[in-house]
């Protein structure tokens, strides 16, 4: 097992992931509000696009648990990892 | 009738909103059990809607928690990686069968599972907190792991165990959630706690990683069905965001146990009212 990978840093990869994902997601949200309330047409845009970037923020975390697990050599939890992404794709098909 | 966009609405779907990220941090009570019956009863929202809008306000909350507790070590992210797997593909088959049912027959079933959290939440508050499970002797797991527990000011390590039965019971968890709108802790708690021996402060930080996934999983067959009506939750959202942060750095050290005695009596009223509307 590559031990370089360590357990925090893992930790600290996908607190930050899950962090830009919120933060990022917040943020469109609000110019999506402070475009609608002024009237300008991409205010719609802005919001839908808000609430993808947040519900695409668990599937990223999961893209991270596999590229993680991959590299700290422990194949079984990245295994299981993209079976779950692989399911987060089947239901955005389904 | 979708609300619009006004100050008054926004005023009052984003108060609600953080009410419901509060509850969920700081509490671990999930947000949907409150946020469905309010979208349904009070602001008249089909129920389908009510539920893509809640699982979308449950993945703002787990994100934002768990983001808090990876660092702090208290989630099992394998543990909880491995649930996700029958979780996920549970609360798809969930959100399929609920786009097959009609509104009353969802909001009749959603009635029916208020009575038994109500129960749950009332035995929880009654007992106090749940006593620390005793190491559980066994053969060594991948699973197995530890976290500081700043009450007990100790490193507690913890062996995990059962899991084929509790990769079982999440798809029913998991069900559940992309059905109904709730974030399945409510089954997915107890199962970790009781049944794998992981200490409650991890089951509870475990069950809100997981939920995030598969409260993701079912948003997305919602999304895809043009199901989530987008003010409405773009509004919930924002406030679930700014009470999930609030709840997890101001109301950290929260005592839960009278609290839950008030929400299971609330559940109680909740799960009448959701009865009489849905019959």
């Amino acid at each position: 097992m590559e031990k370089s990978f360590s357990e925090k840093k893992f930790a600290s990869l996908i607190q930050r992931t899950l962090l830009a994902g919120v933060f990022l997601s917040a943020l469109l949200l609000f110019a999506g509000f402070a475009f609608t309330v002024s009237g300008a047409p991409a205010g719609t845009t802005l919001l839908r696009a808000g609430i993808l970037a947040l519900l695409l923020t668990p599937a990223a975390r999961v893209m991270m648990l596999i590229y993680g697990y991959w590299r700290g050599g422990e194949h079984y939890f990245a295994l299981a990892s993209f079976v779950v992404l692989a399911l987060l794709g089947l239901s955005i098909l389904v | 009738m979708m609300p619009e966009l006004n100050a008054l609405n926004f005023s009052v779907l984003v108060s609600f909103g953080v009410f419901i990220g509060l509850l969920g941090s700081a509490l671990g009570v999930g947000g949907g059990i409150f946020m469905v019956p309010f979208l349904v009863l009070a602001l008249k929202i089909p129920i389908h809607q009510a539920v893509a809008a809640s699982l979308v306000a449950i993945v703002a909350t787990s994100s934002a928690v768990a983001a808090v507790n990876v660092e702090r070590g208290l989630a099992n992210i394998r543990l909880g990686i491995t649930l996700e797997v029958t979780t996920a593909l549970g609360s798809i088959a969930g959100a399929l069968i609920a786009s097959r049912l009609d509104a009353g027959a969802v909001q009749l079933l959603f009635a029916l599972m208020l009575f038994p959290v109500s129960a749950l939440m009332f035995h929880k508050g009654r007992k106090g907190p749940a006593p620390q499970a005793a190491p559980a002797a066994g053969p060594a797991s991948a699973f197995d792991s530890a976290f500081f527990d700043p009450a007990l000011a100790a490193h507690t390590p913890y062996k995990v165990k059962n899991m084929a039965p509790a990769s079982f019971i999440s798809f029913f968890a998991g069900s559940l959630s992309g059905l109904l709108g709730i974030g399945g802790g409510i089954v997915q708690v107890p199962v970790m706690n009781l049944l794998c021996g992981v200490p409650m402060k991890a089951a509870a930080a475990t069950s809100n990683f997981i939920i995030g996934v598969s409260a993701a999983a079912s948003a997305y067959v919602y999304f895809r069905k043009g199901l989530i009506p987008l003010e409405l939750t773009a509004m919930i959202v924002t406030g679930v965001l700014i009470g999930s942060f609030l709840g997890i750095y101001a109301l950290y050290k929260a005592r839960s146990e009278k609290l839950q005695l008030v929400f299971s009596a609330l559940v109680l009223l909740v799960g009448i009212k959701m009865l009489l509307a849905a019959l």
